[in-house]
């Protein structure tokens, strides 16, 4: 691990060589906001823009996505100019105006200064949840969980996550991570009793022996007793009671 | 088979020596253009012409037709061509026409003036390359191989010089290769420019024990057709260039994306690659050098974002054709995040040149930032439209007024589109601009790849900007927020404006959305997208504020924006208009002046386009 000093809105900063601008100014305590960075994903998309900051490295000074830029020796980076301001806040208006009802996408836009989004709302399918399309729950199924049930369908405006052919996917296991990952709650997810419901598919929920909660669905049971060999009698308890 | 293995630097020689040999011939040899344009307007028939034609006179000991059918001979609005190797050129030739060309041209060495080319003012008639100016204002660098070879026929290719220059770089210290790629100032034709030898240094510096070489095929713009013609015409250039750069960065692998869209591109470079294969000039121990690489081809999944050279990668390795962000170039990891060197088809082709005859000569070509020649696609309203080669700092006015022979119709040049999507328009009045690409960055435009669309006043530049727009929109991969948002939010407002529906401050809220696509998209396509609306915005504000605070078009092109009618005192009641009209809303009796029934009128524009003594207004 290479140590380095970089600068952040003029301070000097210790790092780690590679490390992403995003994650060295959180921890020395500057605020950068985000929506589709999660720190245990490493693919790194730098989809939504909404971390842009203004770097300068050999005399060059751009915008950059601070999730995946990783330091290097000599990097200055600011993280509040106008610039950076003004197109952070063009991007917000943009996911405002599509996903007007989001919860999150108004308080950040409301964070950056904007009542309403100038743009005509598009009433059609595209604003039929509240996906900004950042394709995290994606890599959340492959990188973490491992199944890769659901991918980016789509393209331009229409792009958004599905399982294949939008059809109930076999090797879905129902753990909805890509639900707990989502950014802005758009993934629908619903337990009702012993079956929960998610892409389409209902999964049948384990039982907790002690407080019969329903906790766990079997699919999940099954996947992680294949992939670590763990008992499947671990499960008859929640996590609560075991 | 017959094992054809080259073994040696020497053997290629001799092997050169021998067909050239074999191909001496009595008669001028008939080169029968074979690229789409001219297939399209049905050039295989002449080729067959002309083979029964010398099948019946018993003449086909001594004319190396072959069905010479080449590569894109660049005059398509005049196809099909047929040229002679010698400065002779016809244009629309039809199969009638060939037992006369036959005994005149072929046997007697007479030129058959009335198949030349009629310049629309003089009349006068030309069929010498020299004399028509659309060939006569070019250099064909690039292009001369497409007029001359049989794109199918690797005998062809190497009895012309073809991978001399690859004999020539196996004696060559790799770095001494980069040093020259790097002295001629070759940069990247695809668009960006950037200098080749510096990313083939960068590529070279990187510790790895695998490389790749990457030939991007992929092109997209609208208009835009060097690259196929360049594979279709001259595939063995392409290849031969790459194996020099493989050999300069200490490649192995290789791979050329075209796209699937080209079908005839696909099956042309297939075939070269094959032939290259068998005659030991890819695959293992190339010319028994002890060097390897070989070529794969990749079709192309039919995006326009696949052109990106990381979504090309990423295309390749047979995952979803996304951008990834770059601030790790690919000379340090490209595909299969292994160390990688992607350049365009026409800077490939560029590449033997540049080893046969040195870097200083090619630099004598071009200007001091930009040297070389350009492949145009050169497209749009002007007289004389195809594929043209031109020395780099050309000004647009000689392209668009020497080359392509001024406006059709007699109409005003108005302005010309460079660069494809990510391009701008840039205005007559800057028509004296030097094309490069420094030059046409700062105007607000680009090099791109090189698609020239020259427009006349009866172009609305409001709706060019919507069109380009529109198709970025369609085209966006969606992975990043600013364009894939964006675009549509663009879109949206061009066409409220073209629509009668725009509002003030409509020009300074697209301004807006522009700067955060240039800031803020990932991606070169989704930064690049304003330059349509900026650039027209730069230079045809005006035109913007017509259509908003007048509701006017002023080209009269925004359907809801014009009324037609009949100049009373121009009309002489010659009937066409009415017969033409969809609508059948135009009445009059005859030698009497003409009506439109503005109520049944849908804008079509026709009767404007038939009338002869131009009476049908538009305002």
């Amino acid at each position: 691990m290479e140590k380095i000093t970089i600068k952040i809105n003029g301070k000097d900063i210790e790092a780690v060589k590679d490390q992403s601008v995003l994650e060295v100014a959180r921890e020395n305590g500057f605020a950068i906001p985000a929506l589709c960075f999660h720190p245990e994903i490493e693919t790194r998309a730098g989809s939504c823009r909404v971390c842009l900051v203004e770097v300068s490295q050999n005399g060059r000074t751009r915008l950059v996505t601070s999730c995946n830029y990783p330091v290097r020796k000599g990097l200055e980076v600011r993280t509040d100019t106008d610039l950076v301001r003004r197109i952070r806040k063009g991007v917000v208006e943009l996911l405002l105006s599509r996903t007007p009802d989001s919860p999150v996408i108004q308080k950040l836009a409301r964070e950056n200064g904007i009542e309403k989004s100038r743009f005509f709302v598009d009433e059609g399918e595209h604003y039929r949840n509240r996906c900004i399309a950042c394709s995290l729950c994606t890599q959340v199924c492959e990188e973490v969980v491992g199944v890769s049930a659901i991918s980016m369908l789509d393209r331009g405006r229409d792009k958004a996550p599905g399982t294949p052919y939008l059809k109930p996917s076999q090797v879905c296991i129902g753990c909805g991570a890509c639900a707990y990952a989502c950014p802005t709650d758009a993934i629908s997810m619903i337990d009702e009793g012993e079956v929960r419901k998610i892409w389409g598919r209902e999964f049948k929920m384990v039982t907790c022996s002690v407080c019969g909660k329903p906790y766990i669905p079997e699919a999940q049971v099954d996947w992680i007793v294949k992939t670590t060999g763990k008992d499947r009698s671990f499960f008859d308890k929640c996590p609560d009671h075991r | 088979m017959v094992n054809r293995k080259l073994q040696s630097v020497a053997a290629l020689e001799s092997y050169r020596a021998k067909i050239a040999e074999s191909q001496k011939n009595e008669y001028p040899v008939i080169y029968v253009c074979g690229g789409t344009p001219c297939l399209a307007k049905g050039s295989s028939a002449v080729a067959e012409a002309f083979k029964k034609e010398i099948e019946s006179q018993g003449l086909a000991c001594k004319i190396e037709l072959r069905h010479k059918v080449t590569g894109c001979q660049g005059f398509c609005s005049k196809g099909p061509v047929v040229s002679f190797g010698n400065d002779i050129v016809y244009l629309e030739v039809k199969p009638e026409h060939v037992p006369e060309i036959i005994e005149k041209t072929v046997k007697n060495g007479q030129v058959i003036e009335s198949l030349g080319y009629k310049d629309p003012q003089t009349k006068k008639r030309s069929a010498s390359f020299q004399g028509i100016p659309f060939y006569a204002h070019q250099k064909g660098m690039i292009l001369k191989g497409l007029r001359e070879i049989d794109p199918f026929e690797i005998d062809d290719y190497i009895a012309r010089g073809g991978y001399a220059s690859l004999a020539k770089a196996f004696s060559i210290d790799p770095d001494k290769i980069i040093d020259m790629i790097t002295e001629s100032g070759l940069r990247g034709r695809g668009g960006g420019g950037f200098p080749a030898g510096t990313k083939w240094r960068s590529c070279r510096a990187i510790d790895s024990e695998v490389r790749y070489v990457l030939c991007n095929g992929d092109e997209g713009d609208p208009g835009a057709f060097m690259d196929r013609s360049i594979m279709e015409g001259n595939p063995h250039a392409v290849i031969e260039g790459m194996i020099v750069g493989a050999w300069a960065v200490g490649a192995h692998h290789g791979y050329a994306y075209i796209r699937d869209e080209y079908p005839l591109a696909v099956k042309v470079m297939k075939k070269a690659v094959e032939d290259a294969t068998a005659m030991g000039l890819l695959g293992k121990n190339i010319l028994g050098t002890g060097f390897d690489f070989d070529i794969k081809i990749t079709r192309g999944g039919g995006a326009f974002v696949c052109g990106e050279s990381s979504a090309l990668m990423r295309s390749i390795e047979g995952k979803v054709g996304e951008p990834r962000a770059k601030y790790i170039r690919s000379v340090e990891k490209g595909l299969y995040d292994l160390p990688t060197v992607l350049n365009n088809v026409e800077t490939w082709a560029n590449v033997p040149l540049i080893i046969n005859n040195g870097p200083q000569w090619y630099r004598e070509t071009g200007t001091e930032g930009s040297p070389g020649t350009k492949v145009f696609s050169l497209a749009g309203k002007a007289v004389n439209t195809g594929l043209v080669e031109v020395p780099m700092g050309t000004t647009i006015r000689e392209l668009v007024e020497k080359v392509g022979g001024g406006i059709r119709s007699g109409r005003m040049f108005k302005a010309v589109q460079t660069g494809g999507p990510s391009g701008g328009c840039i205005p007559e009045s800057l028509a004296d601009l030097p094309i490069d690409f420094d030059s046409l960055s700062k105007a607000g435009s680009m090099m791109g790849s090189g698609g020239i669309i020259v427009m006349d006043e009866a172009t609305c530049m409001v709706d060019v900007a919507k069109y380009f727009i529109s198709f970025l929109a369609e085209e966006s991969c969606g992975k990043c927020t600013p364009c894939r948002d964006g675009l549509p939010r663009m879109k949206q407002i061009l066409t409220d404006i073209t629509e009668g529906r725009g509002k003030e401050g409509d020009i300074e809220l697209l301004e807006e959305l522009c700067d955060v696509l240039s800031y803020g998209a990932l991606c070169g396509l989704g930064s690049s997208a304003p330059n349509p609306v900026l650039s027209t915005i730069k230079y045809f504000r005006e035109e913007y504020e017509a259509h908003i605070r007048d509701r006017r078009c002023p080209a009269g092109v925004c359907r809801n924006l014009v009324t037609f009618h009949i100049d009373a005192d121009a009309c002489t009641g010659c009937t066409l208009c009415a017969k033409q009209c969809p609508q059948a809303c135009i009445t009059g009796e005859r030698k009497k002046a003409h009506v439109i029934d503005q109520s049944r009128c849908i804008k079509c524009g026709v009767c404007r386009d038939v009338c002869k003594f131009d009476a049908v207004r538009v305002e």
